[in-house]
């Protein structure tokens, strides 16, 4: 109805069917109807929510995770968590993993901002993330449990098991490494961390993202994050290589005002 | 013909910036750029934190001559010899967001080159050097372009 309602305006603006023609594809890729609304939530022919289409979502720039916590509460620090925190904050945040090119790992890349996509495929859904060092990350969507034990290898995006309950994409994660922080802010996690992500589209322009941290390491209790991520329809990813010239990293101190990455001292003696 | 339907899929980051520059004229960025915000403008650049290494108190803007340019990831850095007050030359280092994101806001790889007559603006490094974060600069044809700053505290510059 909407969408007929938005080829009649269109013929009534622009007499021509090539213009009804480009301003339906507009229309079906996201963007706005005349109204300011966003199309439906888009689906797959089996029914199943549609993360992806003709577009990239805009992540925004999470720095906080403080403001973002549902319900408005404290982050439930352990004492060394909360120290670690504020030493970060003391120093701006100077060692930042990600500063270096590292990935965000975990919840943060959903708040890194560069632009994201998800690739639906029946048994895994990849995001591909243009920042982040040139990250992806794979969400086994085929029915498998978590690595048992040793078989479970800390990675910075860690073990990804998804499912779809009705319309929200739930994924658990296990298995992070300590390498990266939870966010910009410089609040960290353990190998025990634990995360459930929830994604849903309540419409085509949005993309709601929740994600519950439970990390008996570093925090007393679990505690959620929530934002909303928007699509920029007809807009592509584009290509970001942190690594290549990260003059930052070359011009890092220590709280000792010497070079945080320091050269192998050479033998003198020895011939090359 | 086209128009309106260019306009349906108008990127919503020309739109927003579009209509920042019209409201710096008439002295309503604030509120315009609560409504950029809404529109879902493309995201600023972040890399390393700004505050580690530029000033956000110690805001910069001159005039100079294009020594040199880095088209390149993480940041894109300009050089430009700029006189200061006390007569002497002296060639400044500029960060720019990375070449991704400042395509987004309209720069291609030549809108600098070298010996173009530019202005710019940004914050100064915390060191004192002479090495900027770049908010914004205008080119040698007088076109205006955000550079992504990381400065996340800048909401005008998103």
């Amino acid at each position: 109805m909407q969408r007929k309602l938005i080829s009649k305006l269109l013929v009534a603006c622009l007499a021509g069917t090539a213009a009804v023609a480009i301003g339906s594809a507009a229309w079906a890729a996201g963007g706005r109807n005349a109204e300011g609304k966003s199309p439906p939530t888009p689906r797959l022919e089996n029914g199943t929510v549609d993360l992806g289409g003709n577009g990239i979502w805009n992540l925004p720039y999470i720095t906080d995770f403080a403001k973002r916590v549902v319900g408005g509460g404290e982050i439930p620090y352990l004492p060394w968590s909360k120290a670690m925190w504020q030493y970060n904050k003391g120093n701006h945040v100077k060692y930042d993993p990600e500063g270096l090119c590292l990935p965000p790992g975990g919840p943060r890349a959903m708040g890194t901002p560069y632009p994201a996509q998800f690739l639906q495929e029946k048994d895994r859904i990849v995001v591909i993330f243009e920042g982040g060092g040139h990250v992806w990350r794979e969400i086994h969507m085929d029915g498998r449990k978590h690595p048992q034990g040793d078989a479970l290898n800390p990675t910075y995006f860690g073990d990804s098991i998804g499912h779809w309950d009705k319309d929200t994409l739930v994924v658990d994660t296990v298995g992070y490494n300590e390498r990266s922080w939870i966010d910009y802010g410089g609040r960290m996690h353990t190998e025990a961390m634990h995360t459930v992500e929830k994604f849903t589209r309540p419409e085509m322009n949005t993309l709601h993202y929740e994600a519950t941290i439970d990390d008996p390491g570093a925090y007393s209790k679990p505690w959620t994050v929530a934002w909303d991520i928007p699509w920029g329809p007809n807009q592509e990813l584009q290509e970001y290589i942190c690594q290549e010239n990260n003059q930052y990293m070359a011009d890092l101190r220590d709280d000792f005002g010497q070079p945080f990455f320091r050269q192998t001292p050479k033998d003198p003696d020895h011939q090359q | 013909m086209q128009g309106a339907a260019l306009r349906v899929a108008l990127q919503t980051t020309l739109l927003g910036e579009q209509l920042e520059i019209k409201a710096m004229k008439t002295g309503y960025s604030l509120a315009v750029a609560a409504v950029v915000g809404l529109l879902g403008g493309a995201p600023a650049i972040a890399h390393h934190s700004f505050v580690a290494e530029f000033d956000a108190n110690a805001p910069i803007k001159y005039t100079g001559t294009v020594t040199k340019i880095e088209w390149r990831n993480p940041h894109t850095y300009f050089y430009v010899d700029v006189k200061g007050e006390d007569g002497q030359v002296h060639n400044w280092a500029m960060e720019m967001g990375s070449p991704n994101g400042l395509m987004r806001r309209g720069w291609t790889r030549n809108s600098l080159k070298v010996g173009d007559v530019i202005s710019f603006e940004g914050w100064r490094a915390r060191d004192g050097g002479f090495k900027g974060n770049t908010r914004a600069v205008t080119t040698a044809d007088g076109t205006r372009l955000f550079a992504n700053s990381s400065n996340s505290d800048d909401k005008s510059a998103k």
